[in-house]
């Protein structure tokens, strides 16, 4: 589109795909991103060394091998999962959730812009923050001697398929949030609670059958699991249930948020 | 030749139940500069919101160029460049981010952005402070941005929703050199203001709103015989008739 379009040629060639348009959502959110670095890699690049040192390096020398892997390497991936999924979260809520109190997203809802190209251009955001903090974490395992990336197409499905269901996660409560407050409760009530019983720190054997549910009917353990079978090839559960959850999820999330914005819900007045 | 702006019959209930604008019907012609008057809380910004879609429609239709505004929203809002009354703008980018930013969203090419940002920052006196965060910016400063930012795209359908609010004299008038300059080019400019002054330099039509409904609709020369302001009063309800027939 040139700056003199008439309304002639408007009406004679429709808009297609507007990727310059998706492509500046992905510019300003990144620019915003970079404004806040420490909030955005630092802090989750710090979380993941603590862990790492303190669960991998010092518990994990007394730990016996599991699967034939150090204890190091079988806590990396869940540590990874796990701030991989607040990354992703933490991006769409924060970027929705400021647009909306400083009223900014106005200037995309007044744009040529469809929900599908402002979505993807959120998500595209999500994906970007989750890599780099993956990428962050990985080198900082490989500081601990871990390297361990078996099946690296396998390991890119897991980070951005789990990152866009915690990306329309968080766009879903971004719409929904009226404060600061309520931006939080997902990740209290469900996000953190349920990452720490999904396998992160313990394989299934190791907890008495009773407990076992607290694994299989927790979606984090498929997620933590899948990305563990992707970096050092070993799994627990069976992986079809964990691509099958994850491509449900994606598909009901992608639906739901698209039809929020289809009725501007959170957006418009 | 379709109007600029064509609304018909247009309603606006807010989810909490409030009627903001209730059976609006008004056109603006091709090239007209329009003042759209009216009371704080008349519906003047519900109006425009509803045309620009920062709003949804309860009814109506509203039609840009003749291109349905909700139908074919992306073709309509091409042609569409808003200002609005409240700053709503990432206060920590930069002016020059602004609007290029602005730029990217309706989907010029890097070059395009370009010069026409820099043609609006030298227009609009921005230069020095074009990399400063907008919320370091003076209000007139500030005012300028959003302007530059509603004209990135060149756009055929101005609307300006109390553009002037809060701007010095110097500016105001430089404004107002610059938006007949546009009109002139054949800029359609939909203006809200609470300068009647402003409305009575600019425009050449006026419609009047209140209660979120339009009361008085007209080429200008209608409402000069007693005076802008006396017209204004009186469509608004706020001086009734028999008063202003005694003060006159």
């Amino acid at each position: 589109m040139s700056a003199e379009t008439s309304v002639e040629e408007i009406k004679l060639h429709p808009m297609g795909i507007n990727w310059i348009g998706l492509g500046t959502i992905v510019r300003r959110e990144v620019s915003r991103i970079m404004r806040v670095p420490i909030q955005a890699f630092i802090a989750p690049w710090i979380s993941a060394l603590l862990f790492i040192f303190i669960f991998g390096f010092v518990l994990g020398g007394r730990i016996k091998e599991i699967g034939g892997h150090r204890y190091l390497e079988f806590v990396l991936p869940g540590i990874l999962m796990m701030n991989i999924i607040n990354a992703a979260f933490l991006q769409s809520t924060s970027a929705i959730y400021f647009q909306r109190f400083l009223r900014f997203i106005e200037e995309t809802l007044v744009a040529p812009l469809s929900y599908v190209e402002m979505i993807v251009g959120m998500l595209v955001c999500v994906v970007i923050r989750s890599i780099v903090t993956a990428l962050g974490i990985l080198v900082i395992g490989a500081c601990f001697g871990v390297i361990a990336v078996d099946n690296i197409f396998e390991f890119l499905f897991w980070v951005v398929a789990v990152s866009i269901i915690f990306g329309e996660l968080g766009i879903i409560i971004g719409l929904w949030a009226k404060n600061f407050e309520q931006l939080n409760i997902l990740n209290v009530f469900f996000i953190v609670p349920l990452s720490m019983v999904g396998g992160v720190f313990s394989t299934i054997g190791m907890l008495p059958p009773y407990l076992r549910f607290l694994y299989y009917g927790n979606p984090f353990f498929y997620w933590i699991n899948g990305l563990r079978h992707a970096m050092i090839g070993f799994h627990e559960g069976p992986p079809v249930v964990g691509f099958a959850l994850t491509l449900g999820l994606i598909v009901f999330l992608s639906l739901a948020t698209l039809r929020l914005y289809a009725i501007g819900y959170g957006l418009r007045e | 030749m379709p109007a600029a702006l064509n609304i018909s019959h247009l309603r606006k209930v807010y989810r909490s139940g409030t009627v903001a604008v209730q059976d609006l019907s008004m056109s603006i012609a091709q090239g007209d500069f329009f003042g759209f008057l009216g009371p704080n809380g008349a519906g003047k910004s519900t109006t425009i919101h509803c045309v620009t879609g920062i709003a949804t429609v309860t009814s109506g239709t509203i039609e840009i160029f003749g291109i349905d505004a909700v139908k074919n929203y992306r073709e309509a809002r091409r042609l569409i460049g808003l200002s609005p009354q409240e700053f709503n703008v990432d206060q920590f980018a930069t002016p020059r981010q602004i609007v290029d930013w602005m730029g990217g969203y309706f989907g010029m090419s890097a070059a395009q952005r370009k010069s026409r940002t820099d043609m609006l920052i030298e227009r609009f006196d921005l230069t020095d402070h074009a990399k400063k965060s907008f919320r370091e910016l003076s209000g007139g400063l500030k005012r300028r941005v959003i302007l530059a930012r509603a004209l990135i795209h060149d756009p055929q359908l101005l609307i300006l929703d109390e553009p002037t609010a809060g701007v010095d004299v110097e500016l105001r008038r430089d404004l107002w050199r610059y938006l007949q300059e546009l009109n002139g080019d054949g800029k359609t400019i939909l203006l809200t203001s609470h300068y009647l002054e402003e409305v009575e330099r600019l425009c050449r039509t006026i419609a009047i709103i209140a209660g979120g409904k339009i009361v008085r609709n007209g080429p200008k020369a209608e409402f000069m015989s007693g005076g802008l302001e006396h017209a204004y009063l009186t469509a608004t309800g706020a001086e009734p008739d028999h008063i202003a027939g005694a003060a006159a």
